[in-house]
């Protein structure tokens, strides 16, 4: 009994092992030219397939929905917006309101995004925060002759796994105000979850019928 | 009057008993919150009555060189207060860009209206006193939404009455009972901002469950960016990547094998 239990825990440490430690000759340079190449990566993706010609606007809603849940980490992000309020959360209402917060997030930049990792993005610097996030400093150029906009990209960091946690435009970081605006709805509704994914229910349904 | 008015309508502060809920209660730091958001509806209203029709007309209208030439003159006219500040906070080098941005473009750059020093490599850079002060240690205190001037705080409230009265053009205007010039310049700048930033405004407007928290973060975020003069922000918790539901363990067979 106790040696099968011991065989499943090495069974499962050694997996966790090939998840989490270097693959098989993927070193390929340090974790900020990872996450640096990560970035533009993501710039090409968006440009090449958000701005093709002749797309119709589900296409493209579709395709910012796979791209988003590709490159962000969504969960991670959504998770940390309700900070202390997640604990109080039903798997339910947990499930439900990563569902909303991705509609949110899709329906309200799909049309922005081409523009801020759009074909102009320049990276000045990479620089980790910590073992698990790296911010990748990059300019992207405006349309019109003003400066040029900072965009910083943290990506955080699992093993060989990347993923976007947050963008921050001229210094305002999309996770820190969505949590105080979200944060305000569930004080608002004194700290129930089924309130705010009520209003996030309510708002993706207006934007949907204004696209 | 108005104190009593503040006062009556604060914020409910949290049961003392609630770590959590008191320690959130400080960090949103909006004891006036009911009344904030009463002045914020007033703004709103006055935005949507006057200045976003305007600034959108204006962004329809003008030619984006004339705009371009209207910011970089009303961006001009400050250069003395951004001067005087930069000296105030010890940027000496700072200081001497502020200067030196100020005669070519006033001269060469016709006024300002054409950005020079720019394309010479001196960038522009604001400043204002509620950075000053900011510098100098002094707490940002509560949040204050204030009629038309919008999003402050005490100290940025502070900063906004002393650059009033350091600069040089005001004080002319003042002096010699000419007020439509300071009137005529802040609805100018007003317009100039408001219809850079239209598309971003109403972005905001239209996604975010509630407008009034959403500015209020933004604004202290940009104020806390403007103070570090861009550069880069200390460390704090952010997101991470959640191993547990970001991939669950199919999804990472299939990523994994589709490694060569």
């Amino acid at each position: 009994m106790y040696r099968r239990h011991f065989l499943s825990l090495v069974a499962g440490l050694v997996f966790a092992i090939a998840l989490l430690g270097p693959g098989p000759g993927a070193r390929a340079g340090s974790l900020e030219e990872k996450a640096q190449q990560y970035i533009e990566d993501l710039s090409g993706q968006a440009i090449k397939s958000l701005t093709a010609k002749g797309l119709t606007r589900d296409e493209r809603i579709k395709r910012f929905r796979t791209m988003f849940k590709e490159r962000f980490a969504v969960r991670g992000i959504g998770k940390w917006i309700l900070g202390r309020y997640w604990k109080k959360a039903t798997p339910k209402e947990r499930k439900d309101y990563l569902k909303l917060f991705e509609d949110l997030m899709v329906i309200s930049y799909v049309d922005r995004f081409a523009t801020y990792a759009g074909e102009q993005l320049q990276t000045t610097k990479t620089l980790p925060n910590n073992k698990t996030t790296v911010t990748v400093y990059t300019e992207i150029a405006q349309p019109d002759a003003g400066p040029p906009v900072r965009v910083d990209w943290r990506v955080g960091v699992k093993g060989d796994i990347l993923k976007v946690v947050d963008v921050v435009v001229e210094g305002t970081s999309m996770s820190s105000t969505l949590r105080s605006d979200f944060g305000s709805i569930i004080r608002r509704e004194g700290g129930s979850i089924a309130g705010l994914i009520k209003a996030l229910r309510e708002k993706t349904t207006s934007l949907r019928k204004q696209l | 009057m108005l104190l009593a008015v503040v006062l009556s309508s604060c914020a409910q502060a949290p049961d003392s008993g609630d770590a959590l809920a008191t320690a959130e209660y400080r960090e949103i730091n909006d004891p006036a919150e009911p009344t904030m958001r009463a002045v914020f509806g007033f703004n709103r209203v006055l935005d949507s009555a006057v200045l976003k029709p305007v600034s959108k007309t204006y962004r329809d209208i003008a030619p984006e060189t004339i705009r371009m030439g209207v910011h970089n003159f009303l961006r001009n006219l400050r250069s003395p207060v951004i001067f005087i500040n930069d000296v105030l906070q010890g940027e000496i080098d700072r200081a001497g860009v502020t200067l030196a941005r100020f005669l070519i473009n006033t001269t060469v750059g016709i006024l300002g209206i054409n950005d020079q020093a720019a394309e010479m490599g001196l960038d522009y850079h604001n400043e204002d006193f509620g950075q000053t002060l900011a510098i100098w240690g002094i707490e940002e205190g509560p949040y204050l939404m204030l009629p038309v001037f919008g999003p402050s705080s005490p100290r940025d409230t502070i900063g906004l009455v002393v650059d009033f009265f350091l600069d040089p053009l005001n004080l002319m205007a003042f002096n010699t009972d000419r007020r439509w010039i300071t009137l005529s310049r802040q609805s100018a700048n007003a317009v100039d901002f408001r219809s850079r930033h239209y598309d971003e405004i109403e972005d905001l407007e239209k996604s975010s469950l509630d407008y009034y928290a959403a500015i209020r973060s933004l604004y202290r975020q940009r104020r806390k960016d403007e103070i570090r003069n861009g550069s880069i922000a200390p460390l704090d918790n952010g997101p991470e990547i959640n191993m547990n539901t970001d991939f669950p363990v199919s999804a990472i067979n299939e990523e994994l094998s589709e490694r060569p």
